[in-house]
Parts: C-alpha cells; sequence; structure tokens
C-alpha cells in the first residue's frame, strides 16, 4: 500500500487547488513544488467572476479579498468604440451547473491577484486542509512499474534524494510540464500564433474597474492589483516581438500611446514602476493527453492558451475541481479508475471546450478587427443585455456558439440603436486597415 | 518578500546574453546572466536548469539551447496559408462588409469562397447528374465527380423514384402543359389546387390551408402576413431561417427563446402581458429541429400560449409525412391533431416537390394571409405537376403503404444512429429521418467532408449560419429506400473519415465521447 493516495506535482493555482480539496475529501495528499512561497510567476493573474466564484466555493475569497480590490465591470475599448459590461448572475448559475452540477458560491466580481499573493494563500489552505506540502523539492523522475507511473523521486530542500509513492500522479505543472515530458505526451491541436506580452506594475493613479483597450493589431490592459497597483500590459502578434524587444521600456509606452493614448498619458505623467517589466512570447496554445496509466494532468500541463482572454487560472481552478471530483470518486470506489477519467476527459473536451479554445486561438493572432467585427460592436452599444453576455462569452462563462449564432448576430444587427458615424475609425477604413499592418516597433 | 529591483535587466536581455555565451560555450559567462533571470520566468521555465549552467555536458548543453530559443524567438508561423484562411474563417466574419459600393465589397466573401474551393473544403454548390436514390452521382463546384450512398437528398419516403408520384406528375403534365398561369389569387390555381388543399387539411387536422409557391414562402408570408410592428415575436433560437428573417422583417420586438424552453417562453409571456396588454404575441417553433433533431413538448406550449393570449405557431416541414401515426409528425405524436393555433410545413422533404402551407381552423386567417402574407398574392402559384405531385405524396402518406414506408425509414434510421454510436461518435436528437451527426470544431467538419467526398458517401455538412459557430455537423437525411446494411456501410465509412481528419489536424477535439 503506497503511503499517499495521491501525489500532486505543482503547488500553484491547479496544483495547490487540486491537492486542497482532496485532502478536503480525507485522502493522502502530497504537494511538492520546486519554488518556495511566496513566490511569483509569469502570469498576468486575472480571475474572471467563475474564478472568483471557485475561491468562494473553497471558502478562500474573503482572505484574498481583504488585500485585492475586486470589480464587477469591465470595459472593453476597440478602435474606439466602448463596451462596459458585467457577466449576469444566471448565466454564472448555469456556467457551475452545467460544469458541477450545483451553482453554490457564485459571486460577480473579478480580480487580478498577484501570484505571491494567490499562491501562499493556496499552499496554506491546502496544508490546512492536511495536504503534506514540501516546497523547495525538485522532482527528478516518475518511478514507474511497467507502464503504470507510481510515485516520483526527487530532491529535498536539505540535498536528499527521496521516493514516494501514490496510488495517482498529478501534474499540475505548468505548460513546460515535467510530467508530461518524461512521458513523452505529444501536443495537439498546436496553434503556434500567439501574442507577445509584456507587463510591469504602476502605483500613482486609480482608474477603478479594469479596461483593454484594442487598436489595430496591439492592445493593452490595466487592472488593480495587490499592493494598491495596477499591473499595466500590452500584447501584440508575436511577429512583432524581435523588433519590440530592442527597446522593451520605450516600445512599453510607445505601445500604450498608440492604442489608447489616455492610458497611455496616465501611465506617463502619473505612473510610478514598481518593477521591471516582464515578457513572455511563448504561448503558443496546445493540448495534450489527460489521463493514463497512473498518471492525469490539469491546468497549463494539459491545455495551455495565451494570455489574451486571461483564462489560464480560472481555467487552473475549473479544472482543479473537475479532477478533485474525479479522482474522489475513483478512491472512494464508487467508480473505476477509467470511468472517473473518462468523465474528466469528457468535460475538459467537451464542444463549447473546444469552441472557446477556438475562440481564444484567433483572437491570439492578433488581425487587426475587420469592419464587420467593428460594426458589431457599435450594434451592440445600448443593448445592455447583449453587451453581459458578450462579456460573459468572451470570458468563457456562456459558450461562444450561443453568442456567435446567425440569428442572434442578425438580430443585433437590425436592433442596433447606435450608428457607427460618430467613430473616426470607420472614416477611410481601408487606410486605416493598411496602416494596422505595418510594424509599429520596426 | 523583496520586490525585484528596478535597474536589473529585462529577462530578454538576460535570455539573449545567456543564447549568446551558449554558443561560444562560455558555460561561466551563461551562469552569471542567469542569476539575475526574474524569479517570475525561472518559476515558469521549470525545465530550464537556470542553476546549473556551469556543470552542463554538451548533450545538456544543446537541450538548453533548443528549449531556450522555443522560448525567446517567434514561433514557426510557416502554413499553408491558403488552407488556413479557408479553415479558419466563418460566414459570420463576412456578414457586414465594408465600403459604400454595393458591388465592390462582395468580393473579400468572394476570396474566403474560393479559397475554400480550391482546398475542397466548400460543401455547397454540389450538382446531381442523375436522379437522387439511397445512391447518387454528384459533381462538385471544381468538377470532380463522385458517387455515394445518398444522405444529401431529403427524399424521406423515396417518392422520387415511386411509380406513382411519377405516374401523377406525368399526367398532370400532359392535363395542364407545364403551366405558369400567374398568382394563386388570380388564375395561378387548377382543380386538383382544391384537392390539396382539402387533403392537407385532413392530414394536419386544420382544415383552412393556403399554398405557397416554396416552404420560404409559407413561412416568411406567415409571419410578413400577421404580425405587425408593435406586436411581439417569441422565437425559438433554432427556428428555421424563414421564420427567423420573417420575425425580423415584421418587428423590433423579437425575443429568442433558448431552444424548447417552455419555462422560459412562460416568462417572456408574463413579462410581456405585465407591459403590452393591446398587441399581439405570435410564438415561434418547429416541429422537428432540422439541425438538432429533437421536439418541443407542443401540448404544453400551446396551452401557455392560450394562457396569455398569445398565438401558437409550429413549422411541420421536415416530421409532416415521414414521421408519427399516419405521417401526421410531431402533431400526431404528441395528441394535439387540430389543437394548434397554426401549423405550417413545406413541402420540399417528404412530399417531393417544392411549395409550402399554412393551415389553421380559421377562414378568417386563410383570407387575410392570402390577402397580406405577400408571397401567397404576389408569387406564382404551384405548378400544376408540382400540385399533383404534392396531393399524391399526402394520399400515399396517408394510406397503409405509407406505415410501411415509415417503418422501412425507421429501420434505415435506427441501423445508421447504432452504428455511429458503436463507434464512439455523437448522434444529435431523437430518432428521425435526420441524423445529426455532431463534429463541433469547424475544421475537423470540413477536412472529414472533404475526405468523404471520395469514400463513398455523399453527406452534407451543416455550419454557420445552419449551426451556431464551433457546432458543427453532418446533417444526414436517411430515406426508406436505404438498406440497414447500407447505413451501416456509411457509418463506418464516416467515423473513419472523422479520425483521419483529426490525425490530419492534430486534434484532440471531435466527436468522440473522450
Amino acid at each position: 500500500m503506497p503511503r499517499y493516495d495521491v501525489i500532486v506535482i505543482g503547488a500553484r493555482c491547479s496544483g495547490a487547488s487540486t491537492g486542497m480539496l482532496l485532502a478536503r475529501q480525507g485522502y493522502r495528499v502530497l504537494v511538492v513544488d520546486r519554488s518556495t512561497f511566496p513566490s511569483d510567476v509569469i502570469s498576468t493573474h486575472f480571475l474572471w467572476p467563475h474564478g472568483t466564484s471557485y475561491l468562494n466555493r473553497w471558502g478562500l475569497l474573503d482572505q484574498a479579498l481583504a488585500v485585492t480590490p475586486a470589480h464587477t465591470e469591465v470595459t472593453f475599448v476597440n478602435d474606439g468604440i466602448p463596451l462596459t459590461g458585467s457577466v449576469p448572475d444566471e448565466l454564472l448559475r448555469a456556467y457551475f451547473r452545467d460544469w458541477h452540477g450545483d451553482d453554490t458560491g457564485v459571486v460577480r466580481s473579478y480580480a487580478s491577484i498577484r501570484r505571491h499573493v494567490l499562491d501562499q494563500m493556496l499552499v496554506e489552505a491546502a496544508s490546512k486542509a492536511g495536504a503534506e506540502i514540501r516546497t523547495n523539492f525538485t522532482v527528478r523522475e516518475l518511478i514507474t512499474e511497467g507502464e503504470q507511473v507510481v510515485g516520483v523521486r526527487g530532491r529535498t530542500s536539505d540535498g536528499r534524494l527521496v521516493e514516494e509513492r501514490a496510488r495517482i500522479v498529478v501534474g499540475a505543472d505548468g505548460r513546460n510540464s515535467f510530467v508530461a515530458r518524461s512521458l513523452g505526451l505529444p501536443k495537439f491541436d498546436e496553434r503556434p500564433r500567439c501574442t507577445f506580452a509584456y507587463w510591469s506594475y504602476y502605483s500613482g493613479f486609480d482608474l477603478g474597474p479594469a479596461q483593454l483597450h484594442r487598436r489595430g493589431r496591439l492592445a493593452c490592459a490595466v487592472a488593480p492589483t495587490n499592493h494598491d497597483q495596477n499591473m499595466v500590459l500590452v500584447w501584440g502578434p508575436s511577429e512583432w516581438s524581435r523588433e519590440f524587444r530592442r527597446d522593451v521600456p520605450g516600445n512599453f509606452q510607445r505601445a500604450l500611446d498608440f492604442v489608447s493614448p489616455e492610458l497611455g498619458e496616465v501611465v506617463r505623467t502619473q505612473g510610478v514602476r514598481a518593477e521591471r517589466i516582464y515578457g513572455t512570447l511563448d504561448q503558443s496554445a496546445f493540448l495534450r493527453p489527460l489521463a493514463g496509466p497512473g498518471w492525469v494532468l490539469v491546468g497549463d500541463a494539459e491545455s495551455a492558451k495565451d494570455q489574451c482572454t486571461a483564462i489560464g487560472m480560472t481555467h487552473a481552478f475549473r479544472g482543479a475541481e473537475l479532477v478533485a471530483d474525479a479522482l474522489g470518486r475513483w478512491l472512494s470506489g464508487d467508480v473505476s479508475l477509467n470511468e472517473a477519467m473518462t468523465t474528466y476527459e469528457s468535460r475538459r473536451r467537451s464542444q463549447n471546450a473546444a469552441a472557446y479554445y477556438d475562440y481564444v486561438c484567433t483572437l491570439a493572432e492578433m488581425r487587426p478587427y475587420r469592419h464587420d467585427e467593428l460594426q458589431l460592436f457599435v450594434a451592440l452599444r445600448g443593448n445592455q443585455q447583449e453587451i453581459d453576455r458578450f462579456v460573459a462569452t468572451h470570458a468563457d462563462i456562456a459558450p461562444v456558439s450561443e453568442f456567435f449564432q446567425a440569428s442572434n448576430l442578425l438580430l443585433l444587427n437590425d436592433a442596433a440603436k447606435e450608428s457607427s458615424a460618430g467613430y473616426p475609425v470607420f472614416d477611410d477604413f481601408p487606410t486605416t486597415a493598411r496602416m494596422y499592418q505595418q510594424n509599429l516597433f520596426a | 518578500m523583496s520586490l525585484p529591483e528596478l535597474d536589473q535587466r529585462d529577462d530578454d536581455e538576460l535570455i539573449e546574453t545567456i543564447l549568446a555565451a551558449a554558443d561560444r560555450r562560455d558555460l561561466a559567462a551563461m551562469a552569471v546572466a542567469a542569476a539575475e533571470v526574474s524569479e517570475m520566468t525561472r518559476n515558469w521555465a521549470t525545465h530550464i536548469p537556470w542553476d546549473e549552467f556551469d556543470s552542463l555536458d554538451e548533450i545538456a548543453l544543446d537541450e538548453v539551447i533548443a528549449d531556450l530559443t522555443q522560448m525567446w524567438e517567434p514561433v514557426n508561423l510557416q502554413v499553408d496559408a491558403d488552407e488556413e484562411y479557408a479553415l479558419d474563417k466563418n460566414a459570420y466574419d463576412f456578414y457586414r462588409p465594408v465600403g459604400r459600393n454595393l458591388m465592390t465589397r462582395t468580393e473579400e466573401f468572394h476570396g474566403w469562397v474560393e479559397a475554400r474551393r480550391r482546398t475542397e473544403t466548400w460543401q455547397y454548390s454540389r450538382t446531381l447528374e442523375a436522379a437522387p436514390n439511397s445512391v447518387a452521382q454528384i459533381t462538385n463546384d471544381i468538377g470532380r465527380r463522385t458517387r455515394g450512398i445518398n444522405f444529401n437528398s431529403q427524399d424521406y419516403l423515396s417518392f422520387n423514384t415511386h411509380p406513382a408520384i411519377r405516374e401523377a406528375a406525368t399526367k398532370a403534365m400532359r392535363d395542364y402543359g407545364p403551366h405558369s398561369a400567374g398568382s394563386p389569387m388570380v388564375l395561378g390555381n387548377t382543380r386538383i389546387s382544391d384537392e390539396l388543399e382539402a387533403s392537407l387539411g385532413e392530414l394536419v387536422r386544420a382544415e383552412q390551408v393556403t399554398l405557397f409557391p416554396t416552404g420560404w414562402a409559407a413561412g416568411f408570408g406567415a409571419m410578413a402576413g400577421l404580425v405587425r410592428q408593435e406586436d411581439h415575436v417569441l422565437i425559438d433560437r433554432l427556428a428555421h431561417s424563414c421564420l427567423q428573417q420573417g420575425a425580423r422583417a415584421t418587428t423590433r420586438n423579437v425575443v429568442r427563446y433558448e431552444h424548447l424552453n417552455v419555462d422560459e417562453v412562460r416568462r417572456h409571456l408574463v413579462d410581456i402581458r405585465r407591459r403590452d396588454s393591446r398587441n399581439g404575441i405570435l410564438v415561434v417553433t418547429d416541429g422537428l429541429f432540422s439541425v438538432d433533431a429533437d421536439w418541443p413538448d407542443l401540448v404544453t406550449l400551446q396551452r401557455v400560449c392560450r394562457e396569455h393570449d398569445a398565438t401558437l405557431l409550429v413549422d411541420v416541414a421536415h416530421d409532416l409525412g415521414s414521421m408519427g401515426p399516419g405521417g401526421t409528425g410531431v402533431l400526431g405524436m404528441q395528441d394535439v391533431l387540430g389543437d394548434i393555433d397554426i401549423v405550417m410545413g413545406a413541402f420540399s422533404k417528404t412530399f417531393c416537390s417544392n411549395g409550402g402551407f399554412v393551415a389553421s381552423a380559421s377562414p378568417a386567417l386563410k383570407q387575410y394571409l392570402k390577402m397580406f402574407g405577400g408571397s401567397h398574392m404576389f408569387s406564382n402559384a404551384l405548378s400544376p405537376v408540382q400540385t399533383a405531385v404534392v396531393l399524391e405524396a399526402s394520399k400515399i402518406i396517408r394510406s397503409a403503404e405509407g406505415d410501411l414506408l415509415r417503418s422501412r425509414l425507421h429501420t434505415a434510421v435506427t441501423a445508421l444512429r447504432d452504428e455511429l454510436i458503436g463507434h464512439g461518435l455523437t448522434c444529435m436528437g431523437e430518432p428521425s429521418p435526420i441524423v445529426p451527426l455532431l463534429i463541433g470544431n469547424e475544421k475537423l467538419a470540413r477536412i472529414a467532408n472533404r475526405l468523404l467526398f471520395d469514400r463513398g458517401v455523399l453527406a452534407f455538412m451543416v455550419e454557420f449560419p445552419v449551426t451556431p459557430t464551433g457546432s458543427s455537423r453532418f446533417r444526414l437525411q436517411v430515406q426508406a429506400n436505404h438498406e440497414p446494411d447500407e447505413a451501416r456501410a456509411a457509418a463506418r465509412i464516416i467515423a473513419d473519415a472523422i479520425t483521419d481528419a483529426r490525425t490530419y489536424l492534430s486534434s484532440a477535439f471531435g466527436s468522440t465521447q473522450r
């Protein structure tokens, strides 16, 4: 009999949450991570309302919001066309009923929580739930018996090599997953086109709720986060990254000024940068197989996507709840492991999940909005219900297919209350569209 | 925790430095630069041995260079541009074209269609080379021909090859000629038009029947005739396009309710009646939904409508004739014959011809629609040949032979569904002449469809605007002439094509329940 029921590799959003949920069910759980917490990691750390709802379901939201600002409204400005909305309660409830069979703990607010705050909180919660946490622990090898993964070999904080065994090993170790690499797991549905993203932290201004701006092939966002700071983020097509990198601070400001002159002005004149500028290009999307003999993947390890819809942490929480539920039903003897994993997999690979994956990957190509897409944003104005549903769709709370349905789009167009006359982007659109193709940083 | 210092070098610059040092095999310089890399990046790229650069051997060094390069250089963007463009877009991407010249602004859409034609992923505008039966020969729109088991025709009871139907058409041709004599309100009708109205009235048990030249004209005309701009329309999200466009053309007060959700209809009716006690409300649904193969609870829906003085319209285009006792469709299955306010249908499915109808118990409504529906008064009438075909079809549908044909149809439907499900595929809805095989991802569906063309199965792939985006499917339309073995063979071919399409796209998504 192995010493643990479950070993979880990785103690961040998906790993610590999975460990916590399984420990709460009374299973013997070991969670290991290379890092020592508190600890940061490349992340734009945004939690959509379903993300904060998961924290609330797990009893952790109050603690998070005690140190993190939260809001319900978010503003999108696409080529000067603003849309402000928030996710409707009934869509959030429908989401939780659909994915998890119950809608307890639903809240409508979102929050951008720094990872050194959130990850530590999750690790502490997992520990409090009874999971054994070993930080500064480097997994060197998966132990296998035949095809079956049965445990891990790793180096502890004091340099000793140890072996631990469990009935199942959970790979919650991110897009560069050691577990996936060791098992030689293939990637499916790879989407090489993605965004480069650069961000940092600024004090000196308070713009209220989060705002996302998009113009041509570039975008920027500002979201209030911990320590009375704002995360300011710019992103664009990865093809332009080489030129962007030649002068990161200069191009960061140039991108802000291009996409939103107002935001650029605030950051330049009032902003006090508190840290270096962080960046990443390595965001191409992929899927990996979810489970096999003695192992299961969760979080970015099983499906990573571009940051452009800021869904990663929220999906990590969703995956944690799904996988903890599936493993719990197997460990309690209710169902076979195969049956449990089939349920997990059918949800993570459902039609709606596939459609959202396509949606993110298409957005991540950062092609300029076409005339018709911009007209749709104009058509949405004055129709708060549909703006809210668009926000919910963007955040993967409502199915993409229901918003982008012929009868809905055509109806929206017919019922448009506003004309495109007031928006300069439409004045000489072909010239603007050509200009958008030029690399701003070249 | 101490926050990082501002004057530290950016990770970009550091990694560039590390890669340059790696080229020189200068491990010490690599280690020095690595020490400055931010905690964020180190924690994220745990596969890079940041702390061990000074002790790497040659093989490990090459791996590190490969991993770092992959992280920090733009990824490989080489793809077949034509195929990518063809597969990535959806029709809705072109709904709002740019520019004030109505003719030139159609070019962008045309460019996409051409890319899809070149890559043979355009499923529309194929041509029949001979009379369609359970097997058919077709040519695609770039001139390639194929022959296969035919699930692409909507001839549910195989009337196209039925001797009595063909004889009725021939007789009408002899008696009346091709006959294009004008609107039915003028002199377009013949004696058999009256006979057809009577026969249809008996079939749906609503004797006041109006004929229209197409099914679309019937649906659109019913809406345009009845609904005024102050009125309200509650329409199932997935109701047929002629009804959706009819609703949009007549009033801005349109609510699209969740598919089949009667509770939501009730809530909307309460809400509308609270605000508006003066104007009309038309509730619109299909009998059998042609892309999901399911149907509403008509008993409750009609009762809820009456409770709020709303009128119910049900489109029975796909189920009438091919399902239910005596071919009475979903109405007969739910025992609401003669009880639905307005029934409309089309002859292009089971009845083997063009045309459509609207039926009710009200002579007043009939006369009003003829005058104000637009598509009745101002369109040419059904031709005598079409009328005769539909009339003969309606007689067979109600006969013992109709029962036999429906039974054969059902046997083929069951064989097809069972075999597809046995291959792990997802058949939506309930057993009916339409078997929707869910694929989801448009790219997967388009590639599978391309493969199927040459493999002996004719199937119609539907995507936006027929289905919502991300839920494309094959709409397999079964006929009474399909032998069960033929259906099972087709299912195996389809399953193989989907598997191969997934391999081609390296996709983990598909209709298999994984």
